[in-house]
């Protein structure tokens, strides 16, 4: 019976942290697969959302800048402005640029955002980070307050879906789809791309810094160390691609199908006896690897497709031949 | 002044190599294959991992077990090539990044798994410099580093120039429709991309080592500094990235250096970021690299 | 690919042993991969001997046996609090251990074990502002806080004659704060910082940041590092190039593997590290040392101390109930009580049964907890010995 509830309890947080993964992807399905924009650099934009409700909602504190000890909501709302602000910077430098070197160049500007919020200790506390982020329904007595938790992040995923999906089948969202498949005609036609393409970056942005202000109540610490690029940009990456890019129903299956695989996967191999322990842990990233080969070979347009557009299988179709235009 | 020389400059040029030799295979995968490859840096981690057990087994120097060391690198990575990459070979982009973020968390936890996750070395105790001129500070290793690498890029150079593989690479990595049309067998040109760059991918991992020591974090560590390296210099473009493995690794270096004053100009906690910043600007400022790469437009 | 896939599978399955009815769980979060992984291993091994000293000399209560599950921290609050949910919700861990890190220490009590009223002890997490949680009395730790040890360290080298001294440290938690107490603590006792810089840890060469450091005239430099990610490199550099000479540091730099790869003798009388009070003549870390192999090793006693101090907490508590384990931690640590080293299981299990007091003197010192669940800093200098190991300076 205990094993039972306690499984019940760990599925629940399961999902909390596959949610606001949902959410990260979800920002990103906007960037590139709506658009086919490259970011690589989610890290950045989490942690950016992550450090300003921090900021936001903590006790006053000599350690950090601020505390202003604002609720969570408000914490939100500012880490999705100044996500946003910082989304409009960089798309402003950087919308020109296309696929692989947008993507290393915004991989190198979140590096440069993750050391700026490393160095500039007066305002984050560097590498010590930010304690005591209020969770909201924490004062709820155990399991209510993570089924409350569990069910804010499943509201959020269900309101940006919802308005998602409007804005994907408005005529916005069809001229985005155009941009990312022919340019030059939708140039032609008379689209200001360049201000499209900022809008769908910074729509993004603000989602990936939403996503990292729920992580920041969620395990209420937040610290460089939970925005390196290999959980907050890479395995959000890996979300959209194995759900299927261009589509935000696979976005969202995606991001709790690879946590789940993620995080599950150890439970499989702490059966291992002791002197196992160490070696156990490289192998189950071994088999997390593995596995992610496996979904690539059999499902290498994603679980779901995108919808709109049968004849095309993923919006990098033009890989195929990526240099027609370019010479 | 000598300072400059001693501290500065000649580290930068040291680490620099490293870099070019890693930024080469970068780029090689890059125009030819298409996609960046994230297990380069595994790639390099494995090579010294192996030249390490080669050296301890034989007791030979780590250079004389470097030619096997490559070697069986490069079979390495072909192997991961057939297994992971091949299948999507037909695949986008994307799907072939995925895959190799996948097969950087495979290797690199293969060589926690068979060497252990603590720190190794090829030589023990410290080097004394040879002191030139009464004040100039040359190591023994580095000049050995620097002529290796130096020699390697020639290899590559010729490989290129002067070989039907290599001048089938290039067309490739030029136009690959176009090579495709004269009839170059693209899966040898595969096949020769994978081999040069694991084996310079195991040299550097190897000199770098050398310098230092082995862990199993030594690739992935360099892996940005290298793709920055691949970019300035242009995609597809092997001289390009030996430059700017170079600059990038001077960049590093004298951006710590006491231009104004005695205090570093920029705090050393943002030396990782000098060179990202300087690409980023680059990339803005001029898309195609210093070396008019490929510019992959849609 | 398919093949490979479930063959993997498949083995990792046959050795999934369920555990069993009469095995007491403990949970022991290490971050065993990430930017410390090489540190971890040693930790890893010592909380796990400590667990095989119980079970070799009667194992818990009834003769369960006293398992511990590693979860992997990553040295990540995300993952540390992942790991965590795992080890007390799935596992049904009575009590965790660890976890690494000060910041994944801070959101797995957090976010898991304080609401779920599990009492969580860690060896390494050594941030000031642990003690502030608001924690029912369910945060320990035996590795004492930064604030103590920066300050000694200074307290250390003002006697040893040291008045101006450059300072560098990695840029993580553990430790930028230690050279910022040091940093303070040296200048309030009159000394001079001629320079103080964080670098970048994991980077191939330091000689340009040390070049800088050195032109500000330093007798020495004192050097917050982990050994592996950027310690060993950083005196490679100074010495080959003649930079600095003498380096004080703390018990982040206090391998084995560090004089292993510099060499002792050229470490030998230019090198004085802290380390918390284990005294290496004392019976109880030479209890711990005669059985492992590494006792040297950053931060290994305190793991062992952490896993031996679990165990007792559960014969104290004499039942799998986590509530009354988190009260008799405090217990089974402080004095008074019968005098317990490392290794003394079945003596401390008569002691327990015959309704005695215990006071478990631990292989990384006497571990007192205070209010705040925290053991006061004492520390020792080390220096390299003419035996080519670390030797305490009398």
């Amino acid at each position: 019976m205990e094993q039972l509830y306690g499984i019940f309890l760990y599925t629940v947080f399961l999902l909390t942290m596959g949610g606001i993964y949902a959410v990260l992807t979800l920002g990103l399905n906007i960037q590139w697969g709506f658009t086919g924009l490259f970011n690589a650099g989610v890290a950045g934009f989490f942690a950016i959302g992550a450090y300003t409700t921090a900021i936001v909602t903590t006790a006053a504190s000599e350690r950090h800048l601020g505390g202003l000890g604002l609720p969570p909501a408000a914490g939100i709302v500012a880490a999705m402005v100044a996500s946003s602000i910082i989304a409009w910077g960089v798309g402003r430098m950087c919308i020109r640029l296309r696929a692989d070197y947008l993507a290393i160049a915004t991989l190198g500007i979140a590096e440069i955002l993750r050391l700026v919020l490393k160095n500039e200790v007066w305002a984050t506390n560097g590498p010590r980070g930010i304690s005591v982020i209020p969770k909201p329904f924490e004062h709820l007595a155990e399991p209510w307050n993570q089924i409350a938790m569990l069910l804010l992040v499943v509201a959020v995923v269900a309101v940006l879906y919802v308005l998602l999906e409007r804005v994907w089948h408005s005529p916005w969202g069809r001229v985005m789809a155009a941009i990312r498949e022919n340019e030059a005609a939708a140039r032609a036609a008379g689209k200001d791309v360049e201000r499209l393409r900022i809008v769908a970056f910074i729509l993004g942005g603000a989602l990936m810094g939403l996503g990292g202000a729920l992580m920041a109540h969620h395990i209420k610490f937040i610290e460089l160390q939970a925005a390196e690029p290999i959980t907050a940009t890479f395995l959000v990456w890996v979300m959209l691609v194995v759900g299927g890019s261009a589509n935000n129903r696979g976005a969202i299956v995606g991001a709790v199908l690879i946590w789940t695989l993620w995080s599950a996967a150890e439970i499989l191999i702490t059966g291992l006896p002791p002197e196992w322990a160490v070696k156990a842990a490289y192998l189950r990233i071994f088999l997390v690897g593995l596995a992610l080969q496996f979904i690539l070979q059999r499902f290498p347009d994603g679980i779901f497709r995108e919808r709109r557009l049968r004849t095309v299988s993923s919006p990098s179709i033009k890989e195929h031949s990526p240099c027609r235009k370019c010479c | 002044m000598i300072e400059f020389l001693n501290f500065y400059l000649i580290p930068g040029f040291v680490l620099g190599s490293v870099y070019a030799l890693g930024a080469v295979g970068v780029t090689l995968t890059f125009g030819i294959l298409r996609f960046a490859n994230f297990a380069h840096g595994e790639t390099m981690t494995l090579g010294a991992f192996i030249a390490l057990s080669l050296a301890s087994f034989s007791g030979w120097h780590p250079f004389a077990v470097l030619p096997f060391a490559m070697a069986l690198t490069a079979a390495a990575v072909v192997g991961m090539d057939r297994l992971f990459f091949r299948p999507l070979r037909h695949r986008s982009t994307i799907i072939l990044v995925i895959s190799s973020f996948g097969l950087m968390l495979m290797v690199r936890s293969l060589v926690q798994l068979i060497w252990g996750a603590k720190l190794r070395s090829f030589t023990q105790g410290i080097e004394i410099p040879w002191v030139l001129f009464d004040s100039l500070r040359v190591f023994p290793k580095h000049v050995a580093i620097v002529c290796a690498a130096i020699g390697l890029m020639l290899a590559v150079h010729l490989l290129l120039v002067r070989t039907r593989a290599g001048k089938a690479m290039r067309a490739m990595a030029d136009s690959p429709d176009l090579a495709r049309l004269t009839g170059i067998n693209t899966e040898r040109v595969i096949l020769t991309t994978w081999i040069v760059g694991g084996g310079l991918a195991a040299a550097a991992g190897v000199f770098l080592a050398y310098d230092t020591h082995v862990e199993s974090q030594l690739g992935f560590k360099l892996l940005l500094p290298i793709f920055a390296a691949a970019l300035l210099g242009g995609i597809g473009r092997p001289y390009g990235a030996m430059a700017g493995g170079l600059v990038i690794g001077l960049i590093e270096e004298l951006s710590t250096y006491p231009w104004i004053g005695s205090e570093a100009v920029v705090s050393p906690g943002y030396k990782t970021g000098i060179a990202f910043a300087i690409m980023v600007v680059l990339l803005i400022w001029r898309p195609s690299g210093l070396f008019r790469g490929r510019v992959f437009q849609s | 690919m398919q093949k490979m896939l479930l063959a993997a599978a498949a083995g990792t399955f046959a050795l999934h042993t369920a555990a069993a009815a009469d095995d007491i769980t403990v949970g022991s979060a290490a971050a065993v991969t990430g930017p410390i992984a090489e540190l971890v291993v040693d930790i890893v091994a010592a909380r796990n001997l400590a667990a095989s000293h119980v079970n070799e000399q009667g194992g818990l209560l009834d003769g369960d046996t006293y398992r511990l599950v590693t979860g992997d921290s990553q040295c990540d609050p995300k993952a540390a609090v992942d790991t965590g949910t795992k080890l007390v919700n799935v596992e049904q861990a009575v009590m965790v251990i660890g976890p690494n890190c000060s910041g994944a220490t801070n959101g797995m009590a957090q976010s898991v074990t304080i609401p779920a009223g599990v009492v969580m002890l860690s060896d390494t997490a050594t941030a000031p502002s642990i003690s502030d949680l608001d924690d029912n009395d369910l945060v320990f730790r035996v590795a004492p806080s930064d604030a103590y040890q920066g300050r000694s360290l200074a307290e250390f080298a003002w006697e040893h004659g040291y008045r101006m001294l450059a300072v560098t440290y990695a840029n993580d938690d553990y430790n930028s704060g230690l050279a910022a107490v040091f940093a303070t603590a040296f200048t309030e006792l009159g000394g001079t910082i001629t320079g103080n810089e964080a670098h970048e840890p994991g980077k191939a060469s330091y000689r340009a940041e040390l070049a800088t450091l050195a032109a500000g005239d330093a007798e020495g430099l004192a050097l917050f590092a982990y050994f592996g990610s950027s310690g060993i490199t950083i005196l490679r550099n100074s010495l080959e190039n003649a930079l600095f000479g003498t380096f004080l540091g703390a018990d982040g730099m206090m391998d084995n593997s560090v004089i292993e790869q510099i060499g002792a003798d050229n470490l030998r009388g230019n090198i004085m590290l802290s380390q918390p009070a284990s005294d290496t003549e004392g019976a109880s870390y030479k209890a711990f040392a005669a059985t492992f192999d590494s006792p040297g090793a950053p931060f290994v006693t305190h793991g062992y101390d952490i896993a031996f101090l679990a165990a007792l907490a559960i014969e104290k508590a004499g039942s799998t109930d986590r509530g009354l384990i988190a009260s008799a931690l405090r217990e089974v640590a402080n004095a008074p009580g019968m005098v317990i080293r490392p290794g003394e299981w079945a003596k401390a299990k008569d002691a327990i049964a015959a309704g005695e007091d215990i006071n478990y003197e631990g292989a990384s010192g006497a571990i007192e907890f205070d209010g705040n669940g925290d053991v006061a800093g004492i520390y020792s200098l080390n220096m390299v010995g003419d035996d080519g190991t670390w030797t305490p300076v009398n």
